[in-house]
């Protein structure tokens, strides 16, 4: 009973909706020629055709995220600063200086890793390797940032003034030429020899020469922009140098800028890794990953104590790559004629 | 225009060199022309006559080499104090070509439109500038909700109004349009036209207009002067210019404007100006002479015969 | 030349194309139907836009990545080219069989090699010349379209030349591959006009001196009445007139034809303001219901924003996407200024 009443039902609602598309169809034919009359006219809402909605950074962002190992390095990097700034405060972290000695009063040194609660076991004056690498990853990555702030003040700075002004060009561009000639490495050993060793001589140091190469970069990309019809527009509507310097000119170059400052990072830390083979770097008691490798590599060749290289160059290399890639990734990701997918 | 026309721009003798001090390139030689309050004075050519080297020598964009230009009776190219320079920058103006690249793509049309009140001497309060904007983008035909939207998110001829609109904001008397309409589809150029016609009698307006295109010349322009190769060749009243074109070179142009008329394109035949016609020579050059009044041409003592015996004939 | 009766060589029939944009589907081509027949000279005109590019593109599998046809056939000379995914099987027919000139002449060429180098490789490559042999059918083919003393040319670099020169060296690599069909997408809009009409004039020589069907990509309706036998009008993806030169110009039936007639400077009168179209092309993003052009029509009518309207026969060769020309629509003539043009050359047309 129920089966024939619901098929009876089933047949009554679609006989119901083939009427109801039948009448839909003549009301659509009958009003159709009806329509056969000319519509009201709206020359504004005829303006209002929406273009686009692209936005630059949403693009940027969203080309970014596309990359996964990009995201994933970002990812390594976020963890490895966040840990850097956390570990000092977890509980059961050792002094980075202390020497640690035994029941009998000596030092605790080159004890392999994972005994006598030494995470990443000791060096050789017995200091723990695990809270020494730590410390110097802050060192390392403090000398990194401030280095590559300061080359971009100052290299955005130079840049765009050696761009822009012509009557600067000439000036500049010979300062260029003798600056650049002056080799990196004597000029290190010289400021050492005259000023302490220590974390601001070698930022002192580092600095000295870098900004060059972001003057330079930036003076290229400026002269490519510079006389643009946009910028020759706001120069005949009397804007100030200053102005079109600000607003004009460096919100085309802040994608070029992040990338470079992305990539001066672990060139610096490399470079302060490379001070301290030539002997000038860091003293040891300022643990950074510069003093760390190279202590580590007088060891290298036994076996056993191998590890005090492994763990530092880990660490140095992770965000040597990471730094990299993401600054290779974001470069690509802020170009517009990447904005497509 | 009332009475006899007031001179607004005077280009006299002028002469503007290229490229490096030692290699000199002349891109423009020995122009005289004047441009009165009030007219729209078209300046047409091909790519490399000059033209626009003579627009923005008028705006101080460039240097110029020989010779003066005067806006209203005060010389304003070479070392001018900086009161003049501002008086330049507030009543001459100019419109490029180029929509994809005369506007900032990172600022919002709201800054590129008020740029201009950024500028010294024309700061206003915050909601003043705010309205000003609003006007600016109405008086060209664009919504005032566009303010706070970026560049590329309009088309070609959008562009080019808040172009337009960015440089009326600050109310000059003079506008360089520099072939503005060139880089528009077709059925755009109309409305920027139409719109730049409209502005100038709204506001008493006054044009150069820079073209390579005769036939939107002719629609907009009181007066043409064709230039080839950084000389003036001829010089008249639009219509005159139609009917009565002298020198061959404006023959040739007008014999290229495309017809959109099948017929009569298959029965034309195209002209193509060799200047090798001329005959000049050391001893037989050209002088720049009025042969009827405000019909000035370029040509030898025989030429210019030639020309005053035509012109009277059609007389 | 043009016969009516031969056969079409390239025919589209309901091509589809669509483009993903940042995560959102443009549909550039919506229904294409052309055919394209043998010596034909044939205009494609629209804004910018309007997909003209994009058909052609198809046709020489140079879309862009994110581009795909999503639906139709594109069929040369009996074969499909929609089925072809690999460069190398559109090695057969790029160049040999279908040639392109594109707008800009400055990106066209290679900068680091001379002109004649790089018309020789098309010249060793298509005619299978080597040799004295190419250096002398490069030399004809310089001579063929224009350039006056083609040896001296012939070791110089494209920045020696000026535009419209460049355009012709282009031209001359397009003809020297020996193709059945010549597309030239906007040749011309980058030049001054007086090149322009020279330009014209030297594609419509070549067509007839080497039996070819060209395929003409403008925006300017004012440049074909040269160069066109037929003529397919394009708004937002669709072809909404085609018809024969005459045809177009002299009886246009459908509202985006006359707007475009109409706002041409050449048409205009001085004292009054020129016509032009209110609003910008629609936004491909979003679905189109009825008529494209409906929203900037002043003579729409209500039914032109419900239902799309389908191609209305007018002449055996005229064909118009237009409401108007419904039996029930009411009877709207062209705009005035149009009209006069017909009257001026109405004793020739039949």
């Amino acid at each position: 009973m129920k089966k024939f009443g619901f098929s009876y039902r089933r047949r009554a609602e679609e006989q119901l909706a083939d009427q109801l598309n039948d009448h839909l169809q003549e009301t659509l034919d009958a009003s159709e020629d009806a329509l056969f009359s000319f519509a009201d006219f709206d020359a504004e809402s005829a303006e209002r055709t929406g273009y686009s909605d692209y936005s630059y950074w949403g693009s940027t962002l969203r080309a970014f995220f596309q990359n996964k190992a990009a995201v994933f390095f970002l990812v390594v990097m976020l963890a490895v600063l966040l840990f850097t700034f956390v570990q000092p405060m977890l509980p059961g972290q050792k002094d980075p200086l202390e020497i640690h000695t035994n029941a009998w009063g000596l030092p605790l040194n080159n004890v392999p890793p994972g005994t006598d609660g030494f995470l990443l076991g000791t060096n050789a004056i017995g200091q723990d390797l695990w809270s020494r690498i730590w410390a110097g990853t802050r060192t390392s990555l403090f000398i990194g940032f401030c280095v590559a702030l300061v080359e971009a003040v100052i290299g955005i700075l130079v840049g765009i003034l050696w761009g822009y002004v012509r009557k600067l060009d000439f000036f500049f561009t010979e300062l260029y030429n003798v600056l650049d000639n002056i080799p990196q490495t004597l000029l290190l050993i010289l400021i050492s020899y005259v000023l302490k060793p220590g974390v601001s001589t070698i930022i002192f140091a580092l600095c000295l020469t870098g900004w060059l190469g972001m003057a330079r970069f930036i003076r290229n990309q400026i002269i490519i922009i510079r006389d643009r019809d946009y910028n020759l527009a706001s120069r005949c509507l009397g804007i100030s140098t200053g102005r079109i310097m600000f607003k004009n000119l460096l919100p085309y170059l802040v994608s070029v800028i992040t990338m470079r400052i992305a990539l001066a990072i672990p060139a610096a830390i490399g470079n302060e890794v490379f001070v301290t083979y030539i002997g000038i770097g860091l003293p040891l008691d300022t643990p950074s990953l510069g003093n760390l490798i190279n202590t580590g590599r007088s060891l290298m060749t036994m076996s056993s104590l191998r590890y005090q290289l492994f763990f530092p160059v880990t660490v140095l290399a992770v965000i040597t790559i990471s730094f990299y890639i993401i600054g290779n990734a974001f470069a690509d990701a802020a170009d517009p004629r990447n904005h497509v997918k | 225009m009332s009475d006899t026309p007031k001179k607004l721009v005077q280009i006299q003798n002028l002469s503007v060199d290229l490229g490096t001090r030692r290699h000199p390139f002349r891109a423009v030689d020995n122009v005289s022309f004047d441009i009165y309050r009030g007219e729209t004075f078209g300046l047409v050519g091909e790519s490399g006559s000059g033209k626009t080297t003579i627009g923005r020598s008028i705006i101080r964009i460039h240097p110029t080499t020989q010779g003066e230009i005067l806006f209203d009776g005060k010389k304003i190219n070479g070392r001018i104090s900086r009161a003049l320079d501002r008086e330049v920058t507030s009543r001459i103006q100019m419109i490029f070509q180029d929509p994809m690249s005369s506007l900032n793509e990172r600022a919002k049309v709201d800054y590129i439109v008020s740029e201009g009140l950024y500028a010294r001497g024309h700061r206003v309060p915050e909601a003043q500038r705010r309205q000003k904007v609003a006007q600016a983008l109405q008086d060209v035909g664009l919504l005032p909700e566009f303010a706070s939207r970026f560049p590329h998110e309009f088309s070609g001829g959008q562009r080019q109004r808040i172009g337009i609109a960015r440089s009326l904001i600050v109310e000059p008397d003079f506008i360089i349009a520099d072939e503005p309409i060139s880089a528009l589809d077709v059925s755009i150029r109309a409305q920027v036209l139409n719109l730049l016609s409209d502005l100038q009698k709204k506001r008493d307006l006054t044009y150069l207009f820079i073209a390579h295109d005769l036939s939107v010349v002719r629609f907009i322009c009181d007066r043409i002067a064709v230039i080839r190769k950084g000389k003036l060749v001829e010089l008249a009243e639009s219509e005159e210019l139609f009917r009565h074109p002298l020198h061959p070179y404006t023959q040739a142009l007008l014999s290229a404007i495309p017809q959109p008329d099948p017929i009569a394109e298959r029965e034309k035949q195209l002209l193509v100006y060799d200047p090798a016609c001329h005959g000049y020579s050391e001893t037989n050059l050209p002088q720049w002479e009025e042969v009827c009044p405000g019909h000035f041409v370029l040509g030898s003592q025989r030429e210019l015969e030639a020309y005053r015996r035509q012109l009277a004939q059609t007389q | 030349m043009y016969n009516p009766d031969s056969p079409a060589i390239l025919s589209i029939a309901d091509l589809h194309v669509k483009f993903t944009l940042r995560g959102q589907t443009l549909h550039a081509l919506r229904g294409i139907c052309l055919d394209v027949y043998q010596g034909e000279s044939l205009a494609i005109v629209g804004e910018s836009g309007s997909g003209k590019s994009v058909l052609v593109k198809t046709v020489m599998g140079l879309l862009d990545a994110n581009g795909s046809v999503t639906g139709g056939s594109v069929c040369y000379d009996g074969r499909e080219l929609t089925q072809y995914k690999t460069d190398r099987d559109w090695m057969q027919i790029r160049g040999k069989e279908i040639a392109m000139v594109f707008q800009d002449p400055m990106t066209s060429l290679n900068p680091l090699k001379t002109i004649g180098a790089q018309v020789r490789e098309a010249v060793e490559r298509h005619q299978g010349l080597k040799g004295e042999a190419a250096y002398r059918a490069v030399l004809e083919a310089l001579a063929d379209v224009g350039i006056d003393d083609p040896e001296r040319r012939y070791k110089q670099y494209p920045h020696e030349f000026s535009g419209g020169m460049r355009q012709r060296v282009v031209i001359a690599i397009a003809i020297a591959c020996r193709p059945r069909i010549l597309i030239c997408d906007e040749p011309t809009t980058a030049l001054d006009v007086t090149i322009q009409a020279q330009i014209l004039q030297l594609i419509r020589q070549m067509q007839k001196k080497y039996d070819l069907t060209t395929i003409y990509i403008t925006h300017d309706l004012g440049v074909v009445a040269n160069v066109a036998d037929r003529i397919a009008v394009m708004y937002a993806g669709d072809i909404v007139e085609i018809g024969t030169c005459d045809e177009v110009f002299y009886d246009p039936k459908h509202p985006y034809t006359w707007a475009l007639l109409s706002s041409l400077p050449q048409l205009g009168v001085k004292s009054q303001p020129l016509y032009s179209i209110a609003g910008t092309p629609p936004n491909l993003f979003q679905e189109i219901r009825g008529d494209a052009f409906a929203p900037r029509n002043p003579k729409a009518l209500k039914i032109d924003f419900v239902k799309r309207p389908p191609m209305f026969q007018v002449t055996p060769t005229h064909k118009a996407r237009t409401w108007l020309l419904d039996p029930r629509a009411p009877k709207v003539d062209c705009p005035k200024n149009i009209r006069l043009l017909r009257q001026k050359g109405g004793k020739h047309h039949v």
